[in-house]
């Protein structure tokens, strides 16, 4: 039985290295993966604090968040192939239409 | 060697949440795009095992199924489309790398001071501990599906069919997006 202290813990590295990620990488899919990342250090607290407290709505809203994250991560892929069609590029800085 | 499997036992959670970490620390750092799939296939398969130590099971499938069955393949799939070779000269990293990772350490080490208050100080918040509990008579621990089940269907019903929509939406706007343009 792990401590909370530990989970919670886990959970925030996980975190703090998809930020990482997310701030800087180049690469769009690797920023994907890094907010997938995330989600999952949220998901792994939900799981914790539902388990401490002895009720279900921790890993109900765990499931929900995990096929909220299949959705974004289609939407964000379907995105970066519509992107490399138009740019001819997946770099962030690269992408820079809205630049004035 | 019974002892052994029950002292290993104990500290699953914590190989776990490292193999986790670790996985997430190659999935940055790798040059190639793949070993970055890689890295990433392990820390969802490792937040699965830290599911199962938490005991909540049927989480644990799911998470197989839907990341390493379903987004590791998306992924993959984007990648083989996507030529990167073109643009490895330009660098891996942003040029602002430095001043990230500095302000993400401040915030890491803000909140590890928060950790450490927690286990080392004197006067420590008495730490949460995990306790198996009952909920509306079913046991979270042993009938985890069915409890999970009773969650889903029952007590939060409307985020569940709100998310069945935002996941039609999503379908739509997939195809909408990645379709060919043709007039």
């Amino acid at each position: 039985m792990p401590s909370m202290n530990a989970v919670l813990f886990i959970s925030f590295l996980l975190f703090s290295v998809g930020v990482a990620g997310v701030l800087i990488r180049r690469n769009v899919l690797i920023i994907l993966m890094c907010v997938e990342l995330m989600l999952n250090a949220a998901n792994l607290n939900l799981v914790a604090f539902a388990r401490h407290s002895g009720t279900v709505a921790g890993q109900a809203f765990a499931l929900l968040v995990m096929g909220l994250a299949a959705a974004e991560v289609t939407i964000g892929l379907a995105l970066v192939v519509a992107l490399y069609r138009k740019k001819d590029t997946i770099q962030v800085d690269q992408i820079n239409l809205l630049k004035g | 060697m019974e002892s052994l499997l029950a002292s290993i036992g104990q500290y699953m959670f914590h190989i776990f949440g490292l193999m986790a970490v670790g996985g997430a620390l190659a999935l940055i750092f790798s040059k190639n795009a793949i070993h970055s799939i890689v890295g990433f296939l392990l820390s969802m398969l490792a937040v699965a095992g830290c599911y199962l130590t938490l005991s909540a099971e049927f989480l644990a499938v799911a998470q197989l199924l839907v990341y390493a069955g379903g987004i590791v393949v998306l992924f993959l799939f984007v990648v083989m489309l996507v030529e990167m070779t073109k643009y490895k000269e330009k660098g891996l990293f942003q040029t602002q790398a430095p001043v990230v990772v500095a302000v993400v350490l401040a915030g890491a080490v803000a909140i590890i001071s928060v950790f450490w208050r927690t286990w080392f100080a004197p006067d420590a918040a008495k730490a949460l501990t995990l306790s198996p509990g009952l909920a509306q008579g079913l046991d979270v621990a042993n009938q985890n599906a069915q409890a999970v089940s009773r969650g889903l269907f029952a007590q939060y019903l409307l985020p569940f069919e709100i998310l069945s929509v935002i996941l039609l939406v999503a379908l739509v706007g997939a195809v909408v997006l990645a379709k060919t343009e043709r007039v």
